[in-house]
């Protein structure tokens, strides 16, 4: 059997494994041994195993992860986040459509503390759905601005995908992160601007009130509402972007602060902790589990050659680059409407890397391009991670409710992806100007 | 008796993540205002995400939580779905014993050759064993589902499905 048959097989094989329902994880592994054992033999083969689990699950950068993930569930399970969406409704509630615009500008503004989309979605959401149900916006609005708003969590740094991304391709994660902050409140503002839009154009989709053009008063107050959330963004991205720590402390820091706050200003109890530990374990074992199984099938793919062979194939079709990504994109974009995102990330980015960088582009620009198609995977059905969070807390929402809600963001979020493909200095700028330290 | 010895490892797991946190931060404070960086602390923090990782992949999995694809299993007969499932455990636990059988085997190479960390000194096998130890807790618990699911398949027509992973899951 040929090198290249035999790749083939394997991902076959790979595949099938998917189809039949066994834990992904699992599958890599089983194929990843399989080839091992094919190509080295029983010793050797199974020596690389227990090699690529150790150095992965003691890899420092790793640690990032679980840290973001308790970050997060301590700032929604404890309530401090609660008086975010609040104060910044006091600044843009005249606009219209305002309770939506502040849900989009919490979000992003919760972004810059939170690594989860996940977590921004509920955390915002949470206070934001209630209040927009009372006043009696659409419910499309409503799923749309918070679906999409939370997915701003994972391109506004921290960002645990940009950890996953930056350990796996060796690309530097605060560069990553710096990378994320201008595309991100682009998309904020392109999102603010549709919702405004919407509401002129729809004024019954977002019924106003008197009350929405805050005091003086209530706008002083604001501060002392989105406090915590500020305190953590100057610990976290500060201290980051000033080269005083790397992601890695950035996340510890940032989690014992919010520890802290939400001793301080919301409650912290042993309920809470223990949720957060719950969810930081199991995002943790499940992640790390893919990666670490992940990592054994690449090694395997590289040690056949397949990327270089998939490259090769590729540049002899001689088309021009912005064809290539058209097509690699497009394809992305139809996995993402099947499957669980994150994890195809993971799988696909052994063979997925080093085609894009052997095309030349930037390994920190595909990264930001990455976590934006993850964004769109997280707000299309059936399995959007964002939309479970949604359909919890507004019970009863239907699969069209959804897609009307959600599709104008994707559309969006491709308009996002084609003007970073025309401007990548639109993310490259910002890490650029970076101080050097320790990142 | 499984159940309860993959919670504590879990409970384990979310207590190491709380000590990365406190650690890693002492080891920043420590460095930025005495200049003083805790070595300690670079040679611990991976020892706690091990416990992190493998800690909780059995728990993970008795919730459900790694991830599986849907989108073809959730189109068949509940009969044929069963019987899959029962092929899908048989092949992660043999597995599983492969993976644990090695990192079991570095674990003992490592203890016969004395080999410590570079700062601490301490033992590295403590550390390596947790790997097969965590894989052999989810193993079990994949044995267990295996059981309930091996007598769902073969067992009344109505009850032919797949069976949630843990019993308390379902």
């Amino acid at each position: 059997m040929t090198e290249s048959v035999f790749g083939a097989v394997l991902i076959a094989l790979m595949f099938l494994f998917f189809a039949m329902g066994l834990e992904i994880c699992i599958a890599m592994g089983v194929v990843g041994v399989l080839g091992l054992l094919y190509l080295k033999g029983w010793s050797i083969g199974l020596g690389v195993v227990g090699s690529i689990a150790w150095s992965t699950a003691t890899n420092f950068s790793f640690i990032a992860l679980p840290l973001f993930v308790f970050m997060s569930g301590i700032l929604l399970h404890s309530g401090i986040g609660k008086g975010l969406f609040t104060a910044v409704a006091r600044w843009v509630g005249f606009l219209p459509g305002g309770l939506a615009v502040a849900s989009i500008f919490s979000c992003a503004i919760f972004a810059a503390v939170s690594g989860s989309s996940v977590a921004t979605s509920a955390t915002i959401g949470m206070i934001a759905i209630p209040e927009m149900e009372r006043r009696g916006y659409a419910r499309p609005l409503i799923i749309g601005s918070l679906a999409a708003g939370g997915t701003l969590g994972i391109l506004i740094p921290p960002s645990i995908p940009m950890i996953i991304y930056g350990v796996m391709t060796e690309t530097s994660i605060g560069h990553l992160y710096m990378a994320g902050i201008i595309p991100g409140v682009v998309l904020a503002l392109m999102f603010a601007v549709y919702v405004i839009g919407y509401a002129m154009i729809w004024p019954e989709s977002a019924p106003r009130v008197a009350e929405d053009r805050g005091s003086f008063r209530s706008k002083l107050s604001s501060f002392r509402e989105a406090a915590p959330v500020a305190i953590l963004i100057c610990v976290v991205l500060g201290s980051m972007y000033l080269g005083i720590v790397t992601p890695t402390e950035a996340a510890a820091l940032g989690s014992v602060v919010s520890l802290g706050l939400a001793r301080w200003y919301g409650i912290l109890n042993w309920r809470t902790l223990n949720h957060a530990f719950q969810q930081t374990v199991r995002t943790t074992s499940m992640v790390m589990l893919i990666i670490i199984f992940a990592g054994i099938f690449s090694h395997v793919i590289a040690l056949i050659g397949t990327p270089k062979a998939l490259l090769n194939t590729v540049t002899s079709l001689g088309l021009p680059t912005w064809a290539l990504f058209t097509v690699i994109f497009s394809f992305l974009l139809v996995i993402a409407y099947a499957l669980e995102e994150l994890s195809v990330m993971i799988i696909l980015l052994p063979i997925l890397f080093p085609l894009i960088t052997g095309l030349g582009f930037n390994p920190v620009w595909f990264g930001i391009i990455m976590v934006i198609w993850l964004e769109i995977g997280f707000i299309t059905p059936p399995v959007g991670l964002n939309l479970f969070v949604i359909q919890g807390l507004m019970p009863g929402t239907g699969a069209r409710e959804v897609t009307v809600g959600t599709t104008p963001y994707v559309i969006m979020m491709v308009m996002l992806v084609v003007l970073l493909f025309v401007f990548p200095d639109l993310a490259l700028w910002l890490p650029a100007q970076m101080m050097p330290g320790r990142h | 008796m499984i159940g309860k010895a993959s919670k504590a490892a879990a409970l384990l797991a979310g207590l190491a993540t709380l000590a990365l946190a406190v650690l890693i931060s002492y080891d920043v404070l420590m460095r930025y205002f005495f200049n003083r960086p805790q070595l300690i602390v670079d040679e611990l923090a991976p020892f706690l995400l091990l416990l992190v990782v493998f800690g909780g992949v059995a728990q993970t999995f008795r919730a459900g939580g790694h991830v599986r694809v849907d989108l073809v299993t959730s189109h068949l007969r509940p009969a044929v779905r069963a019987w899959l499932r029962v092929l899908n455990l048989v092949i992660g636990v043999v597995f599983l014993a492969a993976v644990i059988w090695v990192t079991l085997q570095s674990a003992l190479t490592a203890l016969r050759y004395g080999r410590v960390s570079a700062v601490l000194l301490y033992p590295l096998w403590v550390p390596m064993l947790l790997i097969p130890a965590g894989l052999l807790l989810m193993a079990l618990c994949m044995t267990g589902t295996l059981i309930r699911q091996w007598k769902a398949a073969r067992g009344p027509r109505a009850g032919r499905d797949e069976v949630p992973p843990s019993p308390e899951a379902g």
